[in-house]
């Protein structure tokens, strides 16, 4: 099962490797991906709130080297 | 704080797209507007999207709130966990290329948690019976984890009769033992500066978050570099992270704690045994984000964790049933007992994760809607692999409205060190003997010396000597369990088990005028074993579901500044705005807003219809030293005897308490003449307490708070309504009233946690979190000024609308009376002197509630009374330019004199701090 999910993931970023090469935008074809709710990260208020809750509840590991420091959350 | 692209040309580029969205007919006209738009700037947008919080700042609130565990044969009467987090954030361009962000987060979190996991037939759960006009009942739980069962002999736990003791049959079912936590608070603050090329940003960053009993430290370093047009960005990050517990044991469960293995990290001091740690994290992240086409990109990340050191919850205990094998292999088919005994738990102290995330983003055209798609798995050598898929819909809908539905779901295995119970074949403690067979005994003072007993049961030395044990303390010797035949690891932590979370949620947002955004959002989370992929592990008896509420308002400045260009607020005033729109608005008044000293409320008015203010300040206040009586300092013997009541001695006394308080302020002046106020609340608080030489003996049934730990508690405070109205104006004279009212929205019945059998009651007046009545607040402000001079004075009051509050009493009214007067240093700093005096009533009433009484401060009449205070303050504003309309003030407050009712904590001083957006 994690072997799957590994290759499946491995395969995903070959496609976005792959993908680079062949896409060309023009500036004025860029308005939708400008617009604030295609952000990658829309709301980053919410998105520390978030982790600092799935932190404390959860035992997923963090793909953001940025997110240090949520305390202890010993309860 | 590191997804950032060219957002300020994005925004243009959205800005402008959006004005013409009114216009399709025209399309070509739009792309080559947009063209035209964005070619001058030679940037193209880069494949990270805009920042949503671009030169914005920010304040947040958000309260997680759980069920009730369950605890399948007592009532659960324990407040759940509950947590109230406040953040403020700011998220600033200094520069084109300079970018600051900051924010402070501040949580209280208070409720049951589970200590332990253990058979359901321990009872550890243990029913607290009251009295009631209909007989017994009962009451709650208390926890108990040091007890007796008894097993078959495939160690299965069976039941048996509370009352007789009769087996009833096997019971293998589970449930989490909890005890309940008073408040405790977490300041955290970050930092990060970034910078900007045109092809490339880098980002540091670094922070500090403060417990009482951990502290954390951590500096991350990112970036990204585009390519392919911009087509293409390629992220890196590495983040180091160094903690540290000081966890103070609960000193309730201490003697029932296994904690030999950690000997060696246990500290006593005065009365307390502290558990100390190190951790450190070290972390990298390296990613892509790729555009795919006009409304869709994808993000792919790594990132690898490496974690050592101290992981171990300082608080949680592993249930371990001790099983003396000469019984379990006696060949009898009897059922057997098991010793049951709580340890410290033990986590590795070595943690590799690797987490792989993918992210998909559409703009659904037809919509204007976006959809994000997240995938997240990670992997670690604990033994835990999670799967957590998450789907945002953003559905702007007009009129600056947004509402994002949400759903998440994740599912984890358990950490291969996870139980909820394990036994041990072998004895928690065994007497020992020497080499002759005879029970060794020791002295309790001085375990060193070793004695035995002749066949007279006569103490005898090594020396075979009588010896007098009247003199002595002596106890058999016994020697512990042997930790090796014992798992390395053990944990029965909920979170390290196997579990799925399923949740849902919405957030709504609504864009006002000139650049505030109001957010609003709710998410339930179900947390169930049976949720996990691949199965149900067994764990459902740590099933339970929970839901964040938030409430978050924006500023966006760019936007202000845009409907406001110009138009420069502060002292400089009047000079740059005559040739724009708002020239009318050219104002000779903000400044007064600056020349207020920081700790006055109310004490200006916005002069334009139309203007808002928003403003943060922050108050903190400190009591310690002697306690007064009246206006000189009182003795240990004095606050014993007089301090409490006549039927009561006081036994402790408070050594110091601190406050501090946030507060947002939202200002609009609907007319030039009236301004209304919003100013919500969030407080905590923090004492300790020490022992009165003299005090009376403890009594039976009421808790003593012992050991160095203090006790804080913390939330939502009242919540403060007012309008301001202009009286009068001249050049250089104004005059204002304000009628306010503070609602009550701060809990006046916060309890200290109940231990074992007795209940913690309710927590010392000064320490709940509101008046708990209705109060109305008038005031009168004048303020004056004259070239750099700037005057003031203000009567403001306090006046209580109701007889009594929940918890049966209510607090006193208060006067106070106030003159200032300030100078200008320079065009942006000024200085001012300010004169205090307050007058507050004592508490009428009583806690109509259990309260421990155990000193000054749990008695209404040690309350209010009459303070004369000096303020040396500074204002800073900013008087042009981006940044204009902000202004940072700050008080110090120190006290020349406290007369106060009955018997109090001397005032040490206070600060008062207020950041003031005006626009």
């Amino acid at each position: 099962m994690i072997g799957t999910q590994k290759i499946a993931v491995l395969l995903l970023l070959m496609m976005v490797l792959g993908l680079s090469g062949c896409v060309s935008l023009a500036p004025w074809e860029r308005g939708n991906l400008a617009k604030p709710h295609m952000a990658l990260n829309p709301d980053p208020m919410q998105r520390s709130m978030r982790a600092h809750n799935y932190g404390s509840r959860e035992s997923g590991a963090s793909d953001n080297a940025s997110g240090g420091g949520g305390g202890c959350g010993c309860f | 704080m590191s997804e950032e692209g060219k957002a300020s040309l994005n925004k243009e580029l959205y800005n402008s797209n959006q004005q013409k969205a009114s216009n399709k007919s025209n399309g070509v006209l739009q792309a080559l507007t947009s063209a035209a738009l964005v070619l001058p700037g030679l940037l193209l947008t880069s494949a990270e999207a805009a920042d949503a919080n671009l030169d914005s700042f920010s304040f947040q609130y958000n309260r997680f709130q759980e069920g009730k565990r369950k605890l399948f044969t007592v009532p659960n009467n324990l407040n759940p966990i509950q947590a109230d987090v406040i953040q403020a954030s700011g998220n600033v361009s200094l520069t084109d290329r300079v970018k600051f962000t900051f924010s402070y987060t501040r949580d209280v979190w208070s409720g049951a948690t589970p200590v332990t996991t253990a058979p359901l037939a321990t009872n550890g759960n243990r029913p607290i019976l009251q009295n009631s006009p209909t007989g017994l009942i009962t009451a709650g739980a208390s926890p108990f984890v040091n007890t007796n069962i008894l097993l078959d002999r495939d160690l299965n736990p069976i039941r048996q009769d509370p009352l007789t003791g009769q087996a009833i049959g096997k019971d293998t079912r589970a449930v989490e033992i909890l005890s309940s936590a008073s408040p405790e608070v977490r300041n955290a603050a970050d930092l990060g500066l970034g910078y900007e090329w045109n092809e490339a940003a880098l980002n540091v960053g670094g922070g500090l978050s403060v417990e009482n009993d951990y502290k954390s430290s951590y500096g991350n370093v990112s970036g990204r570099l585009d390519f392919n047009q911009k087509l293409t960005s390629a992220k890196f990050g590495f983040g180091y992270t160094s903690s540290e517990t000081s966890a103070i044991l609960d000193h309730d469960i201490v003697p029932y704690l296994t904690r030999t293995a950690f000997s060696n990290q246990i500290e006593s001091r005065g009365g307390s045994e502290i558990l100390h740690g190190k951790r450190q994290d070290w972390s990298a992240n390296i990613g892509l984000t790729q555009i795919l086409g006009k409304n869709s990109l994808i993000d792919a990340n790594i990132g690898y964790t490496y974690s050592n050191g101290f992981m171990e919850n300082p608080y949680k205990a592993m249930t371990v049933i001790f099983v003396d094998p000469e019984s379990l292999n006696n060949n009898l088919d009897t059922p057997i007992t098991g010793d049951v005994r709580a340890l410290l738990e033990q986590r590795p102290n070595k943690r590799n994760q690797v987490a792989i995330s993918a992210r998909y983003i559409q703009h659904i055209s037809l919509l204007d809607a976006a959809l994000h798609l997240n995938y997240k798995f990670s992997t670690d050598d604990w033994g835990i692999n999670t799967n957590t898929f998450t789907a945002n819909w953003i559905q702007p809908f007009g009129s600056g409205w947004t509402i994002t539905p949400r759903i998440r779901y994740h599912s984890q295995d358990a950490a291969n060190f996870y139980q909820p119970f394990i036994f041990s074949q072998q004895t928690f403690n065994t007497n020992a003997v020497d080499v002759l067979g005879r029970q060794i005994w020791e002295d309790a003072i001085n375990p060193d010396i070793q004695f035995v007993r002749d066949e007279n049961f006569n103490l005898l030395d090594s020396d075979g000597n009588l010896v007098d044990e009247s003199l002595l303390n002596v106890q058999p010797k016994t020697i512990p369990f042997d930790g090796e035949k014992l798992p390395d690891s053990f944990s029965s932590d909920h979170r390290l088990s196997g579990f799925g979370t399923l949740s849902g949620g919405v957030t709504l947002n609504k864009q006002l005028a000139k650049g505030i955004v109001l957010q609003g959002g709710f998410e339930y989370f179900t947390r169930q074993s049976a949720l996990q992929i691949g199965g149900d592990s067994g764990g459902s008896f740590g099933d339970f579901d929970f839901y964040v509420a938030s409430g978050a308002i924006r500023i966006n400045i760019e936007k202000l500044n845009f409907a406001n260009t110009g138009g420069g607020l502060g002292i400089e005033s009047g000079v740059s705005a005559d040739s724009h729109d708002h020239a009318g608005h050219t104002n000779n008044n903000h400044h007064h807003g600056g020349h207020v000293p920081a700790g006055v409320m109310s004490g200006h008015m916005l002069d334009n219809a139309g203007d808002f203010m928003f403003g943060y300040r922050f108050m903190y206040g400190r009591m310690g030293g002697d306690i007064l009586n009246g206006a000189g300092a009182a003795n240990d013997l004095e606050i014993v005897s007089q301090a409490c009541s006549d039927a009561t001695n006081c036994r402790f006394t408070p050594t110091y308490m601190r406050m501090k308080m946030h507060m947002l302020n939202i200002m609009y002046a609907p007319t030039n003449w009236l301004n209304l106020m919003l100013m919500p609340k969030f407080v905590d608080m923090e004492m300790n307490i020490r022992e009165l030489s003299g005090r009376p003996p403890p009594q039976p049934g009421v808790h003593e708070h012992t050991g160095i730990a203090g006790h804080a508690t913390g939330g939502v405070g009242d919540t403060m309504m007012s309008s301001l109205i202009k009286l009068y104006e001249t050049p250089g004279h104004r005059l204002h009233m304000g009628l306010g009212l503070s609602a009550p929205t701060g809990n006046v019945g916060v309890e200290f946690r109940r231990v074992f059998q007795i209940d913690g009651g309710l927590v010392h007046f000064g320490m709940q979190l509101g008046s708990g009545t209705w109060d109305f607040l008038p005031s009168l402000t004048y303020s004056g000024d004259h070239k750099r001079w700037t005057w003031g004075a203000q009567l403001n009051g306090v006046k209580r609308m109701e007889n009594q509050n929940k918890s049966g009493y209510r607090l006193g009214d208060v006067i106070q009376a106030t003159t200032w007067g300030g100078y200008n240093l320079t065009k942006w700093l000024s200085a001012s002197v300010r004169g205090i005096y307050t007058k507050q009533g004592a508490i009428h009433g009583d806690f109509n509630a259990f309260n421990g009484r155990s000193g000054p401060m749990d008695f209404p009449t040690n309350q209010g009374g009459q303070f004369w205070d000096i303020g040396l303050g500074i204002t800073a504003s900013v008087p042009s330019g981006k940044f204009a309309g902000n202004s940072l003030s700050v008080e110090w407050l120190q006290p020349l004199r406290n007369d106060v009712n009955g018997f109090q904590l001397e005032r040490k001083g206070a600060l008062a701090a207020a950041w003031n957006y005006h626009f």
